[in-house]
C-alpha cells in the first residue's frame, strides 16, 4: 500500500517543472508590475520637478512685476524699445513707425511678416491711420487730451473687427507672436492689439487615409477652428459641446473635446477631461501623442482610441454617444472610447444599402482572420500536421515545396519580412515612385525567389494573400497591430503547430476581454451578449431596425428614431 | 478577496460559464466509458437520464446557495455547520476543484501529445497552457465570463459542423434496436453518464456573483446550462454509435476523434475535420481549466480572507505536479474516475444534508 | 533606484533568454517535403523461398513461420514535383517492399531502403492478398492498423486475387494506383457489383462482433486493375473463406438493398433477347419470423427503374403489356441472382454476409442473444422467402 502510494510521487524533474511553472510567470508579473511602478515614481518624480520649476517661474514673475519695465509707460521711445528688448532680435518680427495722419504723433506698428494678414495691414490699418485722419482744427484739442485719441483712433478711425487693448508687455508680445499686430501712439499708456491674424490653413481636401467611394469627400485640416466650424456645419445641433484645454507645458496647444450634451454618459466625459489634464508633457506634437498619453494600456498591442480624419465619423461617433478629441495642428481628430468591432468599420457602411454593406463587413472580419491566422496556419499544417491537409493539397505542396532549403517559419519569416519592408518603402517613397515600387518588390522578387528555390510559391500566395487582407482594414493602425500580432502567432505556431494557434487565440482572448477602452469592455459588444447592439457588429442591419444606441455606452437618451 | 460591483455577471455569463465547464473531456470518451457500461445502442437514453439526473441534483445546489444570496460556499458553510466543519467543507472542495483542473490539463496533453504534436514533451505543452489560464483568471469571474462568451459560439458552430458532416457514415441499424435488452443495461449506463455532467457545482459559487435581481434567475441558469450540453453529449454519442457500432466504440480509447477521422470529404476545402473538433475541445479544456483553478484559488482567497493573486500563483506548481502525477493513460482515467465518486458524494448528497441542517436550524430559531 | 533598474534588467535578460531557449525546441516539428507519403499498403504471403532467405538472417528464430511481404507505395516531393524538367517521364510513385514476421518490424525495416520519413496520414487503402487473408486472422494481423495514429480509419480495405502487390503496380507511370483504387470505389453508385466501401472505421466493429462481411475483391490482368467480386470473411475465424463472383454480389446488393444505381439483363420470354433494366432505387426488407426455435426469413425487395436498352424489335415500350413482361423478367432474373448467392452463402460458405442477422438482432433482440455464438452455423440452415417487385417507370427518350 505505502510502497504503492511511494511509486505515485513523481521524480525531481516534475518538481523542477513546477517551480519552474511558478517562476516564470512570478517573474514576468513583477517585471512588469516593476515597469509600471516604476512609471509612477517617474512621473512623481516629473511632477515635483515640473512644481518646482512652476514655483521659480513664479518667483521671477514676482519679480519681474517689481520693475517698471513691464508695462507700457506711453512714452514712444520707451514703449518701443521695451517691445524690441523682449523680440525684436527675430528676423520675422517688423516694426514699421510712421507719423498718425496730418499730425505729428508718432506712431510704430509691430508684426509678424508671415502669420499676420499683411493686406489688411496696408489697406485698413495703415491707409487709415496715415491718411486724413484729423481735420486741422481738431488737431490742437485732441492732442491735449491722450486718452480721447486712443478711443477716437478705435472708434471712428481702424476698420478693423478685433482690437484690444494690453497693457501688459508679455502677454502683447505673445500676442504678436501669434499674429496679432500692436499699434504703439505716442502718449498712450497702453497698446491696441489688432487682430491680423491670417493662420496658414490649407483647403478642405479629401481625407488621403481614409477614403470612401460614397460620402463627404471632406476631411479635416490642421486649424482647430476649421474642424469645430466642420462639425459645427454638420448640422443645427444645440447640443454639440466644444470645450476646450490647453496642454503642452513649455508649447500651449489648444485641444477641445466635443460631445453631445444630452447623449454622451457624464461619467465618460469627466474620464475623458481627468485624462487630459493630467496630459504633463512639455508639447504635444500630434494627437497621437494625446491618444497615447490617455490611452488605458500602453503594454497592449492594440489601439485603444480610434483617429480619423473625417468629420462624418466623428459626428457618428458623437451620436452614439463617444467623446471626440481634437488638436490644433493636426487633422487627426480621436474618438473613445473604442471597441474592437470599430476598428473594421467603416462610415460607408451606413451609407450603402444594409446587404452589401453587411457582406462587406463580413468580408473584412474574414480578412482580419486571414491576417492574423494564414501564415501561421500554413506553418503548423506545412511543419506539423501534414495528416490534416487533404491528400491531393499535401501532394501539391510537397511538390513545391521540394528543393526549399529552409523550415517553413524561416521561409514565412523572409517573405513575410519582405513584403513589410516592401509596404514601408513603399509608403515613403515619393508618390509617383511608390505604385511602381510596389509592383517591381512585389512581382520580381516574388517571382525570382520562387526561380530561386528559397521559397515555395504556395508560401507567395500565403504572403500575398496576408498582405492584401491586411489593407483590407479600414483603420490603418488596427491593421498594423494584427499585422504585428501575426508574427507573434507565426512563433507560436513554428512551436506548437495547431495547438500553438489555439494558445495563441486564447491569449489574445485573454488579453482582449481584459483590455477596457475608458470603461467600456474593449471586446464589446461580443460579450457579454446583447442582442440590441449585435444589429450593429458583424451584420449592420436596416437602418430602419437600428432604433437604438449602443448599449454598452450608457447614454443619456437611448433612442435614436421613433 | 473583496468583490466589487465590477465583478458581477450576468445571467447569459452563468449559462456559458456552466456549458463550457460541462463540457470537457466527456465529449471525447463518453460514448466509449458509457458503450462499456450499457453494451447496447440505447447510451444515448442513458446519457440522457445522467442529464436529468444531473439537472435534479444541480438545483439543490442552487436552492442552498440562494438561501445566501451574497455569500460563496466558502463563506456560508460555516455559517451553516461552524467554522471548523466549514473549513474542511470548503477545504475539500478546494481539493477538489484543483484536481479536477489537474486532470483536464493532463487529458489535454495526452490528447494534444497524441493527435498534434508527437514528440513534444508534455511539460513543454502544458506550461504555455497554465501560463495563459494564469493570466486570463488574473482578471477576475468578468474576464473569465467574456472569454468563454467568446469560446462558446465558436465551440457551438464547429461542434454543430463536425457532427452533421458525420452523418455520411451514420448508419442507423447502428444503434436499432431501441431497448431491445430492456431497461436493465441503460441504467447500468446512468452513473457514467451523469459523471460526464460534472459542472454544476461551479453554482456554488455563480450565485454570489449574479446581481441581485436577477438571482432568481438562477434555476433557469441550471436549466438552460444543463440542457445544452445534455444535447451535445447525446448528439456526439448517437453519431459516434450510428457510425462505429456498439462493438467499434468499446475499442477506441478517444472515440469521438476517431468518429472524425473516418470520414473525408473531399472538396470541401479541408477534406479533414478531426482538426475542429481538437480546437473547440481544447478550448473547452480550457475553459474547464481555467474556471476550476479559479474556483480553488477564489476558495482559498475567502478561506483566509487574503487578496486572491498569491493564490492564483501558489496553485500553479501545486496543479502541475498533481497533473503529472498520474503513470501512464489508464492511470490517468482512473484519476477521472475517482474525481468523479468524489464528486458524486461532495456536490449529490452534501448539498441535501446541507439543506436540511439548514431547515433544521431555522425551525429552531 | 539605479539598483533595482539593474535588477530589472537582470529580469529581462533572464526572460529574454528563456524565449530563445524556448524557440530551440521545435520539438515535433517535420518538413512537409521531407515525408515519404504512404498512399497504399499491400501484404502478402512470402512464398519466394529466395527471399525468405534473406529474411531469415535477419529474423533468424521465427524461421519457421510464415513470413509477410509488406509494400508500401510511397509518393515523395520528388515523384510529385518539377524534378527534372525534361527528359522521361518519371513514375508518380515508388513501392517498396519488404519481408518480416509482423507488420511493424517490417515497415521499419523499410527505413533502411528509404531516404523519407514514412508518413501514412494519408494512406489511403490497403490490399490484402488472398493466400494472406486466408492464413491468417484478420484480428491479429489488423491490430497495427488500427492501433497505429498515423493510420487513418478512413482507409479502404480490399482483398486482392492472387498477389497483392502486383495491385499497386501501373503501367502507366503518372497514375497513382492506390488513388485509382479509391476513385474506382466510388463507382458502387452506378452498380451492383461493388459493395459499399468498408473502411477500417468500419472494419473495427465487424472484427470486434462474431459477424462475417465482405470485402471488394480486385485483380490484377495484364497490368489492368479490376474489381471482381467480393470476398467472404467468416465471423468466427476471420480468415478469408472464398469469393463471389460479381454475378452473386449482385444478388447480395439486391438483398441489402443498398444498391444506388446498376443494370439488370434479362431475356424476353418470347424472342429470348435481351431488356436492360436500370435501377434507380432499390428498397428491400429482410422480416425474420421467429417461431419458438425456429427461425425464418422473408426477402422483400422493391426496385423502381427504367428500361435503359432493349433488342426486342417486335414490342415497343409505349406499350404497357411489353413493360409488365419486362417487369415480369427483370423480376424472375433477380430472383435467380438472390437465390443463387443465397445458396452459395448458406450452404457453400455457410456465413452470413447479406445483414440477415442485423435484422434479427433489431427484431428479436432475445433470440439473437441466444443464437448469435453460432449464428453462421445456424444461418446456413435458415428457410429464407424471397419475393421481388419490380416497376418500370419510364423508358428513356425512346418509345420503340
Amino acid at each position: 500500500m505505502w510502497g504503492k502510494i511511494l511509486s505515485y510521487i513523481p521524480e525531481w524533474k516534475v518538481f523542477m517543472q513546477g517551480f519552474i511553472v511558478f517562476f516564470i510567470p512570478y517573474i514576468i508579473f513583477k517585471l512588469f508590475n516593476g515597469i509600471v511602478s516604476k512609471q509612477k515614481t517617474h512621473e512623481d518624480e516629473m511632477k515635483e520637478i515640473n512644481d518646482q520649476t512652476n514655483q521659480k517661474v513664479e518667483l521671477e514673475h514676482q519679480k519681474s512685476s517689481q520693475g517698471s519695465y513691464d508695462h507700457y509707460t506711453g512714452d514712444f521711445n520707451l514703449d518701443v524699445e521695451l517691445v524690441k528688448n523682449e523680440i525684436g532680435h527675430n528676423w520675422d518680427v517688423h516694426v514699421r513707425e510712421f507719423h498718425i495722419g496730418n499730425t505729428d504723433i508718432r506712431a510704430a506698428i509691430i508684426f509678424l511678416d508671415g502669420l499676420s494678414d499683411k493686406e489688411l495691414i496696408d489697406k485698413h490699418i495703415l491707409a487709415s491711420l496715415m491718411g486724413n485722419v484729423l481735420k486741422k482744427d481738431e488737431q490742437e484739442s485732441i492732442y491735449e487730451k491722450g486718452v480721447f485719441l486712443q478711443t477716437f483712433i478705435k472708434n471712428e478711425v481702424l476698420s478693423v473687427s478685433d482690437i484690444t487693448e494690453e497693457y501688459d508687455v508679455k502677454q502683447s508680445v505673445g500676442k504678436i507672436l501669434l499674429g496679432a499686430t500692436a499699434l504703439i501712439i505716442d502718449g498712450i499708456p497702453n497698446v491696441l492689439m489688432l487682430g491680423t491674424v491670417k493662420g496658414k490653413s490649407r483647403n478642405f481636401e479629401e481625407p488621403v487615409s481614409e477614403a470612401l467611394v460614397r460620402g463627404p469627400r471632406l476631411g479635416f485640416t490642421e486649424t482647430l477652428s476649421d474642424n469645430t466650424a466642420l462639425l459645427r456645419q454638420h448640422g443645427e445641433n444645440s447640443d454639440l459641446s466644444i470645450i476646450n484645454f490647453q496642454v503642452g507645458k513649455r508649447t500651449k496647444k489648444e485641444l477641445v473635446i466635443a460631445y453631445i450634451q444630452e447623449i454622451a454618459d457624464p461619467n465618460l466625459i469627466e474620464e475623458v477631461k481627468k485624462r487630459i489634464q493630467s496630459i504633463t508633457i512639455d508639447d504635444v506634437a500630434e494627437s497621437g501623442y494625446v491618444e497615447q498619453l490617455i490611452e488605458d494600456n500602453y503594454l497592449s498591442p492594440f489601439t485603444q482610441v480610434q483617429n480619423t480624419e473625417r468629420p462624418d465619423r466623428v459626428f457618428a461617433a458623437l451620436m452614439e454617444g463617444r467623446v471626440a478629441i481634437l488638436l490644433d495642428g493636426t487633422p487627426f481628430a480621436l474618438i473613445v472610447p473604442v471597441t474592437f468591432s470599430m476598428l473594421l468599420q467603416s462610415p460607408e457602411d451606413y451609407y450603402e444599402r444594409w446587404l452589401p454593406s453587411t457582406l462587406i463587413r463580413l468580408l473584412r472580419y474574414l480578412a482580419a482572420a486571414i491576417t492574423l491566422f494564414a501564415p501561421s496556419l500554413y506553418i503548423s499544417f506545412v511543419s506539423f500536421h501534414q495528416g490534416l491537409i487533404p491528400t491531393k493539397l499535401a501532394l501539391s505542396m510537397m511538390g513545391t515545396r521540394e528543393g526549399v532549403p529552409f523550415p517553413a517559419i524561416i521561409e514565412a519569416l523572409i517573405m513575410e519580412v519582405a513584403i513589410e519592408i516592401l509596404r514601408e518603402a513603399g509608403l515613403r517613397l515619393p508618390k509617383p515612385i511608390g505604385p511602381t515600387m510596389g509592383i517591381v518588390g512585389g512581382l520580381v522578387i516574388g517571382e525570382a525567389a520562387v526561380q530561386a528555390g528559397i521559397v515555395s510559391p504556395i508560401m507567395v500566395i500565403v504572403v500575398a494573400l496576408t498582405a492584401i487582407s491586411s489593407f483590407a482594414i479600414p483603420q490603418y493602425n488596427a491593421g498594423i497591430s494584427l499585422r504585428m500580432l501575426r508574427f507573434v502567432a507565426m512563433f507560436f505556431a513554428a512551436l506548437f503547430g495547431l495547438y500553438g494557434v489555439i494558445l495563441f487565440f486564447l491569449l489574445l482572448c485573454s488579453h482582449l476581454v481584459k483590455l477596457k477602452s475608458f470603461g467600456i469592455p474593449y471586446v464589446s459588444p461580443t460579450v457579454p451578449y446583447r442582442a440590441s447592439d449585435w444589429k450593429d457588429f458583424m451584420v449592420r442591419m436596416p437602418l430602419m431596425m437600428m432604433k437604438r444606441r449602443p448599449k454598452m455606452l450608457h447614454t443619456k437618451d437611448s433612442s435614436r428614431q421613433d | 478577496m473583496m468583490m466589487n460591483s465590477q465583478d458581477k455577471i450576468t445571467p447569459s455569463q452563468a449559462v456559458v460559464i456552466l456549458v463550457n465547464y460541462i463540457l470537457a473531456t466527456g465529449i471525447l470518451t463518453l460514448p466509449r466509458t458509457s458503450v462499456e457500461k450499457v453494451k447496447t445502442p440505447d447510451v444515448w437514453i442513458s446519457v440522457f437520464l445522467g442529464g436529468i439526473i444531473a439537472i435534479i441534483a444541480s438545483l439543490i445546489i442552487v436552492k442552498l446557495s440562494q438561501k445566501f444570496p451574497e455569500k460563496t460556499f466558502y463563506q456560508y458553510s460555516q455559517d451553516i455547520v461552524g467554522k471548523w466543519i466549514g473549513c474542511f467543507l470548503s477545504l475539500l472542495i478546494i481539493v477538489y476543484f484543483f484536481t479536477i483542473s489537474a486532470f483536464e490539463v493532463r487529458i489535454m496533453a495526452e490528447v494534444t501529445s497524441l493527435f498534434l504534436l508527437e514528440g513534444t514533451p508534455t511539460w513543454a505543452i502544458i506550461l504555455p497552457f497554465m501560463w495563459i489560464g494564469l493570466y486570463l483568471i488574473s482578471s477576475g469571474i468578468n474576464g473569465i465570463a467574456r472569454l468563454f462568451e467568446i469560446i462558446f459560439p465558436i465551440t457551438f458552430v464547429l461542434f454543430l459542423l463536425v457532427a452533421f458532416l458525420s452523418l455520411g457514415i451514420f448508419e442507423i441499424d447502428n444503434l436499432r434496436p431501441v431497448l431491445g435488452l430492456g431497461v436493465m443495461p441503460v441504467l447500468k449506463g446512468v452513473k457514467t453518464a451523469t459523471l460526464a455532467f460534472l459542472g454544476p457545482e461551479i453554482m456554488l459559487l455563480l450565485v454570489a456573483f449574479m446581481k441581485k435581481s436577477e438571482k432568481t434567475k438562477a434555476v433557469k441558469v441550471v436549466l438552460v446550462g444543463l440542457t445544452i450540453p445534455l444535447i451535445f453529449y447525446v448528439i456526439t454519442v448517437v453519431m459516434v454509435i450510428g457510425a462505429l457500432s456498439v462493438k467499434g466504440v468499446v475499442t477506441r480509447t478517444w472515440p469521438t476523434l476517431e468518429l472524425m477521422r473516418s470520414f473525408e470529404i473531399p472538396g470541401l476545402i479541408f477534406e479533414r475535420f478531426e482538426s475542429f473538433l481538437l480546437v473547440i475541445w481544447i478550448m473547452q479544456i480550457f475553459a474547464t481549466f481555467t474556471i476550476t483553478y479559479f474556483a480553488a484559488a477564489l476558495g482559498l482567497a475567502q478561506l483566509f480572507k487574503k487578496n486572491i493573486q498569491p493564490f492564483i500563483f501558489g496553485l500553479l506548481p501545486l496543479i502541475y505536479i498533481i497533473s503529472m502525477t498520474p503513470k501512464n493513460i489508464n492511470d490517468l482515467f482512473k484519476f477521472g474516475n475517482m474525481i468523479g465518486n468524489t464528486a458524486l458524494f461532495l456536490f449529490g448528497v452534501l448539498p441535501i444534508i446541507l439543506l436540511i441542517i439548514l431547515r433544521l436550524k431555522g425551525g429552531k430559531t | 533606484m539605479k539598483l533595482n533598474y539593474m535588477k530589472g534588467r537582470f529580469k529581462l535578460g533572464l526572460l529574454l533568454s528563456f524565449i530563445l531557449l524556448l524557440l530551440t525546441g521545435c520539438w515535433s516539428s517535420k518538413e512537409i517535403e521531407d515525408l515519404g507519403l504512404i498512399v497504399g499498403t499491400s501484404l502478402d504471403l512470402e512464398t519466394d523461398t529466395n527471399s525468405r532467405e534473406e529474411s531469415e538472417e535477419q529474423e533468424a528464430r521465427n524461421s519457421n513461420k510464415e513470413l509477410i511481404t509488406i509494400t508500401n507505395q510511397f509518393v515523395t516531393s520528388e515523384t510529385t514535383g518539377s524534378g527534372p524538367k525534361e527528359g522521361k517521364k518519371q513514375q508518380a510513385y515508388k513501392n517498396v517492399s519488404e519481408t518480416g514476421d509482423a507488420v511493424l518490424p517490417t515497415l521499419r525495416n523499410m527505413i533502411l531502403k528509404n531516404d523519407k520519413r514514412a508518413f501514412a496520414e494519408h494512406s489511403k487503402v490497403i490490399v490484402i492478398g488472398e493466400d494472406f487473408a486466408s492464413t491468417f486472422n484478420l484480428k491479429q494481423t489488423m491490430d497495427f492498423f488500427l492501433r497505429e495514429l498515423e493510420m487513418r480509419p478512413s482507409a479502404l480495405l480490399l482483398i486482392a486475387k492472387n498477389h497483392a502487390s502486383n495491385i499497386l503496380e501501373s503501367n502507366e507511370p503518372s497514375k497513382i494506383p492506390a488513388f485509382q483504387l479509391v476513385e474506382m470505389m466510388k463507382g458502387h453508385k452506378k452498380t451492383t457489383k461493388i459493395i459499399p466501401p468498408m473502411t477500417f472505421a468500419k472494419l473495427e466493429g465487424k472484427l470486434y462482433s462474431e459477424a462475417s462481411f465482405l470485402l471488394q475483391s480486385v485483380v490484377s490482368e495484364n497490368d489492368e486493375i479490376k474489381f471482381v467480386g467480393a470476398a467472404v470473411i467468416e465471423g468466427k475465424t476471420k480468415k478469408l473463406r472464398g469469393f463471389l463472383t460479381g454475378k452473386e454480389l449482385e444478388g447480395i446488393t439486391w438483398i441489402t438493398g443498398k444498391g444506388k444505381g446498376g443494370l439488370v439483363t434479362s431475356f424476353y420470354e418470347e424472342t429470348d433477347q435481351p431488356i436492360i433494366y436500370e435501377i434507380i432505387s432499390t428498397k428491400s426488407k429482410i422480416i425474420p419470423h421467429v417461431d419458438g426455435e425456429n427461425i425464418s426469413f422473408n426477402v422483400k425487395i422493391e426496385s423502381e427503374g427504367r428500361i435503359a436498352e432493349h433488342w426486342v424489335l417486335s414490342e415497343k415500350t409505349f406499350d404497357n403489356k411489353f413493360l409488365k413482361k419486362a417487369e415480369k423478367a427483370t423480376e424472375k432474373e433477380v430472383e435467380r441472382l438472390v437465390k443463387n448467392v443465397l445458396d452459395k452463402i448458406q450452404h457453400e460458405y455457410q456465413t452470413d454476409v447479406s445483414g440477415f442477422g442485423t435484422r434479427l438482432r433489431i427484431e428479436y433482440p432475445k433470440v439473437w442473444e441466444k443464437v448469435k455464438k453460432d449464428w453462421d452455423q445456424i444461418f446456413s440452415g435458415v428457410p429464407i422467402q424471397c419475393e421481388v417487385n419490380i416497376t418500370i417507370k419510364d423508358y428513356g427518350t425512346s418509345g420503340e
